[in-house]
This record gives C-alpha cells, sequence and structure tokens, in this order.
C-alpha cells in the first residue's frame, strides 16, 4: 500500500497521508483506506513520483495537441490549457448507484418543475412557491411560456454539482439546466486518462462514458420535429466563449455541425444553415448559448449570438432546442430551499439526494438568520450575472460585510445565502507530492426515452490550492477524470448504435459558410504572413552582410518592405530612417496594431484556426500551438536588437508555417474546406509575388545593383539555386522573369498559382451547369493567359524615365484581375448580411 | 357602444429592409368591460410568415416576418370593440384601506391575489426607487381606502406634470420624468405605477385607444386620435380598477384596451429585428376611433 511504502529512496514515494479535513475521499473514519482506493494507490505507488510526473506531462501534452484549451475572459484566444490531474476521483459502485438513483430522481423533480412553471404554475397557486422566486428570477421567460418540445421530458439535459455533506453523503450545491458545460472535458480527461494510465485503467474497471453519449444522441434523434434523419446542430457563441473547444469537440464526437448564431437565418418558418451551396434545414439545437442570448426578436434584443425569430420557430413546433429556452429558470439556487416542498407536493416524498442548506433573503425569517450569521455563509446571487459573483462572507472585512448586508436588504429577492462547509477533499498530484484539495463533481443525466440515464461519474474539479474552497475554472482550478469502479469487467459498447438510422450527406452541406470563410482567411493570412517572412529574412542577410550594401538597393529594399507588408508609410515616408531601419523593421515584425505586419498576419491566422478549430487535425493543433508559442516568443528573439543573424529568429516560423501547409495539402478531406483554404493561399501566393517583383524590378539600377536586386528576388522566392543550376550565370532579370513568371515547373512561380487557382475555380463551377463564366474564373483566365503571353526580354526592358514600364502594367493589371477574382469569390460564397438592428431602440437594461 | 378602430403603422426606411421579424401587440384583447368582435390585420409587403398567438399576459399578438426587400411598411389593424358600460360606478371610499390592502396583499392566499403579486415586484421599465416612493406617499395614509388614494395620485399626476409630447421618448427614464414633470400618457401610466409597488401595491400598465371629441360644432378629424395608455391597481378580494393619469378621469365607455403588462415593454405596439434599411427611420401612426352604434 502506498501510505506503508518505507522512505528509503525518498523521490520514488509517493505517500498520501490522512489530511485534517472534515471528510476525505480515500479515508474512512476510522482512518483506514477505503478498500475501492487500494488497488489505485498501490498502482500509483508503484509508479512512484517520478514516474506520475512524467505520466502528467505527457496528459498535459496530448490535451495541448488535442486542443484542449478553457478560455479565461481576460486572455486571449486559446489561452489555457486543459488541466488534468492524473489522480482520478474514485467511486465504489454501491455508492454511485445510490448518488444515481437520487440523480434521476432529481433531474424527473426538476422536468416537473419546468412544466409547471411555463405552464399552469400550481407551485404558485398552492403556494408551494412565493410568487417573488419566480416572477422576479431573470431565467423565468415569459415569452418562452407554452413552448413544448416532443417526448414526455422537457428538460432533456441536466448536470449537478455535488460536494461531501457532513454526514458523508454527496449533496447539490446547484443545478445546471440550460446548457451544461463540462461532459465534453469529461470524455477528454476519460481519453487522455486510458492512455497515459492504460494499465491501471484497465484493471480498475471504471463504467464507461459511451452510454451516456449514446443516450443523448439517441435522445436528439428522438426529438425530431419534421421527420427521420434531422439535422442535428451544436449552436456556440463562437471562439471566444470560455468551454469553446468542448463544442468543437463534442461536434465531432456527435457527428453534428458547430455553428454559430451568424450561421443559422429563419426563413418561411422554419431554422436553416447557411452552407456554400445555400440554406439547409435545421431540425434539433443542441445549444450552448444561454436562454437570454437566444433570439433578438423577443429576449434580449442587444444579443448578437442568437438567431433572429428563433423563438417563434421553436413555439410553432418547427425546431427543437434542447434544452429549451427558458429552462434557465431552474437554476435559481432559491430553488433548492423548496425542493423538499416541491418533491412533497409531485411526488409525495422528499428527494433521496439532499440540497445544501439555502436561505431566501425574501423570506423575513430566512432574511433574519442569514443577517446574524452573515460571516459563516455564501451570498450567491438568483441569478447568474456577469460582474456579480458568490461572496464568501468569512473572508470580509466588517466594512465589506456592511456592504454585503446594504446589498441584500435592498433588494432581498435576488439573493440567496448558504453554508460555507469546506467541500470534503481528495488527493491532488502538485507538482511533488499528492496533496488533499476541495473536490467538487459535476455529473450529467439526459433524457432517455422514459427516464433519465446518467454519465457514470462525470467531472471532477479541484481547487488549486489548499486555502481555496471556491473551485472554480476562472479562478485556476484543474479538473480530474472520475472513475466509478464495476464490480466485473466492462463489456466495450460501440459509441454508434447501430439501430439508429443513419445519416449521411456529402460533406459540403454541413460546414457553415462563416467555417469556409475563415479557413479561406486562413490560407490568405499564412501566405501573407510568409511571404512577409522570407522578405524580412533576405533583408537581414543583405544588410548584414560582409560587403556593404549599396544605398540604391538597401532604400529599394526597406522601400519594398513597407510595399508588400502595406505598413505604410513606413520607409516610403519623406523622412524616412533609411539609413536607420531598425526601429521600424522590428516594428513591422513585433507591433499586432500595425495591420500588414508579421505579428499581426500571424494573429489574424491564429484566430481563423481558432473559428475552424473543428476542422483541424490533431497535428494540426500541435502546429498551431508550435506557430503560437513561436510567436510568442518572437520579441525576446529580437529583444537584442537586429545585430546577430535577426534572420534566424524568424526561421522556425517559416518552417512551421510550411509545415501546416504541407499538412493541409496530405491530410485534408479534398471538401470544400479544403478547396477554399486553397484558393486562399493561391490568391495571396500569388498577389505577394506581384508586389514583390513590382516593388524591386520595376525600378531600374545600375548593372550591378540590379543583379544584387535580382539575385534578392530569386532567393526571396526560393529559386536562386534553382537559377545557378539552370542558367550558369550571373543574375539576370529576363532569365528571373522567366523563372519567376512563366516557369510550369516552379511551385512558386505566377503561372503555377494561378492555374491552381483556375483548377479550383472551375471545379466549384462545375457544379453549375451555365456556360457564361462567372467573374473570378474570366479574371483568373485573363490573368492567367497574360503570364503566359509575357515575353521575359520585352518586359525586362526600360524606358528612359528609369522604369519598366512594360512590366509594372503587365504587374499592376494581374494585381487588379486577382483582387476582383477574391471580391467575387467574397461575394458569391460568403455571408455579407450586415447585423440586425432593433426596430425600436428603447434603450432600458434587460435585466429587472 | 360599438366602436370601430383603424390603427395604421407606417415604416419608411432609407435602404430596403431585406428581412424582418416583428411581434406585434396591435389585436385588442377582451376584458370584462369590452369584448372584440372583430380584428383585420393588413400587412403590406404580405408576410411570408404570419401567426396569431397569446402571450402570457393573454394578451392577443401578431408575429409575422417579411423576406422580400422593402423600403416601407405598413400595418394596417381594424376592430370593432363592444365596450360595456361599468357595470357599477364603484365607490371610491368604500373597500380596503391602504394599509389592508397592503397587509392582504402578502396574507392572502386565494389565486387571484396570488398571482396578482407578479405586478408588486419592479419590471423592465419600471423601477422603485426613494424619490417615487416620497413622490407617492402623502396620498396613501394607512387608513384610507385604497381606492380613494389612487384617484388622488392620478389627480395629483395629472396636475403637477406637463403633457408633453417633445419631451420624452420610448427611452426616457422615470426618473427625470419625475424631476421635470413632463411626459406623456405612457410616461404617467408609469410613474403610477412604480409609485403603488414602491408601495407595496399591485399595478400594472394598460395600452389602448381613447375615442377623442371633437370641440363643439366643428368636425373630427381623420387619424386625429391617437393610441393612449393608463393603469390599473390591484385590491386584494376587490379585483383590478383602472384611472388614468392623463385625462384624470376613471376609464369608461371611451377608453379601450389593447393589452395589459408590468409596462410597455410587455405590451409595445411593434418590436422586431430588422436587416439592412440604413440608419434611418421615419415612423408614421394614424389612429381613429369612430363610434358605430349605440349597444
Amino acid at each position: 500500500m502506498a501510505t506503508q511504502l518505507s522512505a528509503d529512496t525518498p523521490e520514488m514515494v509517493l505517500n498520501y497521508p490522512r489530511p485534517d479535513t472534515f471528510y476525505d475521499e480515500v479515508y474512512g473514519a476510522n482512518g483506514d483506506t477505503r478498500q475501492h482506493w487500494r488497488y489505485l494507490l498501490d498502482g500509483l505507488g508503484s509508479l512512484g513520483a517520478d514516474g506520475l510526473r512524467e505520466r502528467q506531462r505527457k496528459a498535459q501534452r496530448i490535451l495541448r495537441d488535442d486542443g484542449a484549451t478553457y478560455n479565461i475572459a481576460t486572455a486571449g484566444l486559446g489561452s489555457r490549457t486543459w488541466g488534468l490531474d492524473p489522480v482520478p476521483l474514485l467511486i465504489d459502485s454501491e455508492e454511485w448507484s445510490r448518488i444515481e438513483a437520487g440523480l434521476i430522481e432529481r433531474a424527473e423533480l426538476l422536468d416537473l418543475v419546468l412544466k409547471d412553471l411555463y405552464g399552469p404554475r400550481e407551485l404558485i397557486r398552492h403556494r408551494v412557491l412565493p410568487p417573488e422566486l419566480i416572477y422576479s428570477n431573470q431565467g423565468f421567460l415569459r415569452a418562452c411560456q407554452g413552448v413544448q418540445i416532443p417526448g414526455e421530458k422537457q428538460l432533456v439535459l441536466h448536470a449537478v454539482d455535488m460536494v461531501r455533506g457532513t454526514d458523508g453523503n454527496m449533496v447539490v450545491i446547484g443545478d445546471r439546466t440550460q446548457a451544461p458545460s463540462g461532459a465534453g472535458y469529461a470524455l477528454e480527461n476519460r481519453s487522455v486518462m486510458s492512455r497515459v494510465l492504460p494499465s491501471l485503467f484497465r484493471d480498475s474497471q471504471v463504467h464507461r462514458l459511451s452510454l451516456f453519449f449514446q443516450a443523448l444522441r439517441r435522445k436528439m434523434a428522438s426529438l425530431s420535429p419534421n421527420g427521420d434523419s434531422p439535422r442535428v446542430v451544436i449552436l456556440t457563441p463562437g471562439a471566444y466563449s470560455e468551454t469553446y473547444f468542448e463544442h468543437t469537440y463534442l461536434a465531432n464526437y456527435l457527428g453534428y455541425s458547430l455553428v454559430q448564431g451568424g450561421d443559422l437565418t429563419v426563413r418561411n418558418g422554419y431554422v436553416w444553415m447557411k452552407s456554400l451551396d445555400g440554406l439547409h434545414r435545421v431540425d434539433i439545437i443542441l445549444r450552448r448559448v444561454d436562454d437570454t442570448w437566444c433570439d433578438p426578436v423577443e429576449l434580449r434584443s442587444d444579443s448578437h449570438l442568437g438567431v433572429p425569430g428563433l423563438l417563434e420557430v421553436a413555439r410553432a413546433g418547427n425546431v427543437v432546442i434542447a434544452n429549451p429556452l427558458g429552462s434557465g429558470v431552474l437554476e435559481n439556487p432559491a430553488l433548492l430551499k423548496f425542493l423538499p416542498q416541491i418533491a412533497e407536493f409531485f411526488l409525495g416524498h422528499d428527494l433521496a439526494l439532499q440540497s445544501t442548506q439555502t436561505w431566501w433573503l425574501g423570506d423575513p425569517d430566512d432574511r433574519d438568520y442569514v443577517l446574524a450569521n452573515l460571516n459563516k455563509l455564501i451570498v450567491k446571487p438568483t441569478t447568474r450575472r456577469s460582474g456579480e459573483h458568490s461572496v464568501y462572507c468569512a473572508d470580509l472585512t466588517p466594512e465589506e460585510l456592511d456592504e454585503v448586508k446594504r446589498r441584500i436588504c435592498d433588494d432581498p429577492i435576488h439573493y440567496v445565502a448558504q453554508q460555507t462547509n469546506l467541500p470534503g477533499s481528495s488527493p491532488s498530484w502538485q507538482q511533488q507530492e499528492l496533496l488533499p484539495r476541495a473536490t467538487v463533481l459535476r455529473s450529467f443525466a439526459v433524457a432517455d426515452q422514459s427516464a433519465y440515464s446518467v454519465m457514470p461519474g462525470g467531472l471532477t474539479r479541484v481547487a488549486s490550492s489548499t486555502e481555496q474552497a471556491i473551485v472554480s475554472n476562472q479562478l485556476g482550478a484543474t479538473s480530474k477524470d472520475t472513475w466509478v469502479l464495476a464490480s466485473e469487467p466492462q463489456r466495450r459498447v460501440s459509441f454508434f448504435d447501430e439501430r439508429q438510422p443513419s445519416y449521411r450527406e456529402d460533406q459540403t452541406s454541413d460546414l457553415p459558410s462563416r467555417v469556409v470563410e475563415n479557413l479561406f482567411w486562413l490560407g490568405r493570412y499564412s501566405e501573407r504572413a510568409e511571404a512577409a517572412m522570407r522578405l524580412m529574412r533576405t533583408v537581414f542577410i543583405q544588410l548584414n552582410s560582409p560587403a556593404p550594401l549599396p544605398e540604391a538597393v538597401r532604400d529599394l529594399l526597406l522601400k519594398a518592405v513597407t510595399q508588400v507588408t502595406t505598413t505604410y508609410p513606413g520607409f516610403t515616408a519623406e523622412d524616412a530612417p533609411l539609413d536607420q531601419p531598425e526601429n521600424e523593421l522590428l516594428s513591422v515584425i513585433l507591433e499586432p496594431s500595425r495591420a500588414g505586419g508579421i505579428t499581426s498576419n500571424l494573429q489574424a491566422m491564429l484566430n481563423c484556426s481558432e473559428e475552424t478549430k473543428e476542422m483541424l487535425s490533431a497535428d494540426t493543433h500541435r502546429v498551431i500551438n508550435d506557430l503560437r508559442d513561436e510567436l510568442e516568443s518572437l520579441p525576446q528573439f529580437l529583444g537584442s536588437g537586429l545585430a546577430a543573424a535577426p534572420e534566424e529568429a524568424l526561421d522556425p516560423l517559416v518552417t512551421t508555417l510550411l509545415a501546416l501547409s504541407g499538412l493541409t495539402q496530405e491530410s485534408m478531406i479534398r471538401g470544400f474546406g479544403w478547396r477554399f483554404l486553397e484558393m486562399g493561399r493561391r490568391l495571396e501566393r500569388t498577389l505577394q509575388s506581384t508586389a514583390l517583383l513590382r516593388s524591386l524590378l520595376v525600378p531600374v539600377l545600375d548593372d550591378s545593383d540590379q543583379e544584387q536586386v535580382v539575385e534578392t528576388v530569386l532567393l526571396t522566392t526560393e529559386v536562386l539555386i534553382t537559377y545557378r543550376r539552370r542558367y550558369r550565370t550571373r543574375p539576370m532579370l529576363n532569365h528571373g522573369l522567366t523563372l519567376i513568371m512563366l516557369d510550369k515547373t516552379n511551385p512558386r512561380s505566377l503561372h503555377y498559382q494561378i492555374d491552381l487557382l483556375r483548377q479550383h475555380i472551375e471545379q466549384l463551377q462545375s457544379r453549375e451547369r451555365s456556360p457564361v463564366l462567372s467573374d473570378e474564373h474570366r479574371s483568373v483566365l485573363e490573368a492567367l493567359t497574360l503570364v503566359q503571353l509575357s515575353r521575359p526580354d520585352e518586359l525586362a526592358n526600360s524606358d528612359d524615365e528609369g522604369v519598366r514600364e512594360a512590366l509594372d502594367e503587365r504587374l499592376a493589371r494581374i494585381q487588379t484581375l486577382l483582387c476582383t477574382a477574391a471580391n467575387a469569390i467574397s461575394d458569391r460564397y460568403f455571408d455579407h448580411r450586415s447585423g440586425p438592428q432593433q426596430l425600436v431602440q428603447t434603450g432600458w437594461s434587460e435585466e429587472p | 357602444m360599438i366602436y370601430r378602430i383603424r390603427h395604421v403603422t407606417r415604416y419608411e426606411y432609407e435602404t430596403p429592409v431585406s428581412l424582418c421579424y416583428n411581434r406585434a401587440h396591435l389585436l385588442p384583447r377582451d376584458t370584462n368591460r369590452q369584448q372584440c368582435l372583430s380584428t383585420q390585420i393588413r400587412i403590406t409587403p404580405t408576410p411570408v410568415y404570419s401567426v396569431r398567438r397569446e402571450d402570457f399576459y393573454s394578451n392577443l399578438f401578431y408575429y409575422f416576418s417579411i423576406q422580400e426587400p422593402h423600403r416601407r411598411l405598413e400595418i394596417d389593424v381594424t376592430s370593432q370593440i363592444r365596450v360595456l358600460q361599468p357595470t357599477l360606478n364603484f365607490d371610491l371610499d368604500i373597500g380596503n384601506s391602504c394599509a389592508r390592502a397592503r397587509e392582504l396583499m402578502q396574507a392572502a392566499v386565494d389565486e387571484e391575489t396570488l398571482l396578482a403579486r407578479e405586478f408588486c415586484l419592479d419590471s423592465p421599465m419600471i423601477r422603485r426607487n426613494q424619490a417615487i416612493y416620497d413622490y407617492a406617499l402623502p396620498s396613501f395614509d394607512d387608513e384610507r381606502p385604497l381606492l380613494s388614494a389612487v384617484r388622488e395620485l392620478t389627480s395629483r399626476i395629472y396636475q403637477e406634470f406637463k403633457y408633453d409630447p417633445g419631451f420624452s421618448t420610448v427611452a426616457t427614464p422615470l426618473n427625470e420624468v419625475l424631476e421635470h414633470r413632463r411626459g406623456v400618457c405612457q410616461d404617467f401610466a408609469h410613474l403610477a405605477i412604480a409609485c403603488l409597488r414602491s408601495l407595496g401595491f399591485a399595478a400594472r400598465y394598460v395600452s389602448g385607444y381613447l375615442e377623442t371629441l371633437p370641440p363643439p360644432g366643428q368636425q373630427k378629424l381623420v387619424g386625429s386620435d391617437a393610441s393612449h395608455a393608463w393603469f390599473a391597481v390591484y385590491s386584494p378580494g376587490e379585483g383590478w380598477f383602472e384611472f388614468d393619469p392623463t385625462n384624470d378621469n376613471i376609464p369608461a365607455e371611451q377608453h379601450i384596451t389593447t393589452a395589459l403588462g408590468r409596462d410597455y415593454g410587455d405590451v409595445t405596439p411593434l418590436r422586431g429585428v430588422i436587416f439592412d434599411g440604413g440608419s434611418a427611420q421615419t415612423l408614421e401612426v394614424s389612429v381613429d376611433v369612430t363610434s358605430v352604434a349605440e349597444s
């Protein structure tokens, strides 16, 4: 047993001493290790501290590669990798069956409450609930009166947060009934744990999670208002949502499309998804957007996360939303106080699973008690609102306590208080050792035919420090897998239920056009960034070359930096610091606010990748992670200025971008998404090359300077070696132009790129039968022809003004044509409707 | 008395609206003093989707959406309504005292009172505060009959506030109305409701129409009527009673109800979302109330 290992080799020992918390998961009242923990602790003991540390590192790496993040409100996108403690929480099967029965009973009761509150309101008429409790609650949405979904249960998904009560039994501290989060994280935790502790996991006989998700899929399919083969989507608030990873993960796992409000539209009384090939009817919406944000027509009018007109479609029964709009009313913590009476009223007996003791300030007796005992209590608002959190009164100064008193006395019906028992503890791996940490378990139930199915286990969260009694992800809590131990080995079940009608359609119509647009821009931004970095690298090499750079060449190169990156005025300004270029160059690389600069392009690209997260493979996530890391460390690399080989700072970024483009070529399904990403790349690379050629090759220089510039262009466009091998001569403009513009075998030539673009456009167009060419097709054909008809010798000629007029004209025309093509593609395929606006601007707040 | 009411709403947009979703509270409901005999609603351009529904407070509303581009939206509602003479001309000086009414509001267990407690609470457009309480208090001596006190409050608002359509919009906060002593019927109804709620009584908002009579010897002008608003207070065990602070009277035959709610927000004549349409729009409303027959 781990706790009895001798301390001969301190590094190896993995001890979990009995903590002095009132309840610990491992130790029984008499101090003995509970039976069901022994096998795991032995296993961890033999793994040792080093072993466990290694497994945790592995777990974090997998999570990061999976793109598992939890967005912190104050930090950027993809800001924090999801934290997983390698020590799971164990629950034996006997206790679990008691908890499970309690959870089912509770979900059934809340379902009855939901039906009653948006129906006859017997609970108010029969004085089980004070009218104020419901009528003052912002979760009670009058517009949702009478909305009904198919099937007996109105509450489809129910999540419950539980801690150990004083008697050691689980007690509920809160219900989540709108769009409960966490089931996807639980699944990800399980998948990681079964990989990093495979034998421990296998031999522990852990109940599988897949049955729960099978039930969820079955339930979703059964909700269809419009016949068989329903289209189910997951509605997410978007990449800035804290649990966005989970939305993408569940969408992929369940096989549903992930959409944002703007991807859906209401037409002819139904909900439709906007995809590239038109509108597709949506039958069921599994929502992760809170109630009030779902429809600006009838709910919060300032919401941009919802779908205008959605509620009416739900009311008409033409779409099913799970959980139904309005179900947030059940999250009011004041209901916890009344649940025993409600259970008595509906079921005739109390609930098996108790709730934590809760006082509602709207009740005069409760108010007296709370005011007299405030320093022992937590005060919570009855509706979750941004900017208002639970207050742990024990931590407050007398002045702060008075402030809380004033606030709750001013508006008592909107507050509850709860006991602040420290939650029970469980062992948590903290760098070097196993330490006791406050532990909260979130469990999940889904309506399944006439009963509820409960996920065996759930998502366990533990506080990040001993002092912390609050377990909140925003405050840095970490998570655990939850193992419900079976008494016999678990049979492996396939997740996909064969009895369900299979639903397949070609991939194109499952993608909202927003995702495709983001992939298009992902391609464009990464090419822009790459072109800028390639040029910048060449400039660094030239500036630091042993032979002094002729002034004319230097000026031309620096101006090209400004022109290619469009970071005007930069080096094209009258008084540009051409002899002291360092600051301006660093600014173009590092300054996020300089649109067109390297950091700005890379960040735009990373944002596009967040928006299309569900489309990207684990390998791609890994590359994107590298890119983010490299971008973050760029300022450090360049902190000491441009003195020593600054081009090396950009090398890893260029390599990573190439890895990314290799991945799209090698492993991305050739669907709409891939095609648009590719078109974005081809368009942008052509535009970048054209800009480079115009900047560097149109002005006429002295012969030797000219050679150096041609060499720079060849170097930047990666054909210098080919040039030398093929021509065996000094860099000459006409040969250079042949290679860069015309050569069909050079994958960076204009011809090659534009021809690929043409092929993509023709593929897309082949779906339409009209013989009339589209605008983008016409523009690209013309550009391609212009390239093909070019005679390098002629273009290399200059006029008297010191400018290569013919070359400039030709390149400018190609640029214009490609810009026309880009706009035409965007107009044809993407959604450009301006946002909705309110007919009447009332300006009053929606929240009473 | 039977009235024919024609209520036309016209929006003109700067640029075409491509898509709109609206919820209109323009169809009069039945109440214990009126019966709606018929309603026709005509919308141009023709909606692709429309439905009549009952809301949370049993008002009727019309939900519609238009998908063809339009620069002009017209909603033309014509209703025939029979208004009944109030059966008993209630006596303001009998019934619950203020203290008794307040006490029963919390203590009574009949369903009507339990459900009326919703209207004691703050609502999105009506928040109680100290200034409103202070303004209301002088009329509500504990021993005074509630209805007489409410009648006095109605008169005070009528006398102390100036009717000024230029002063307020639908977004003007109640405190500004109170401070400047100006507003329109909707503001006065909101103010009275806030006063009553701040004292612990239940009060609700009533939207509707008022038949106006031309000065003696003159012809009534077409479109000269307007939509109107007043309020109702609840006295436990006795029911709801209406008052009109804009005209200092008790709504009777000439007041025709459209809808009831916590405040204007619950019964906004037309709310909704439009796509495109530019930044400017003009709104034109015309209402005609004509009596068509003696009942």
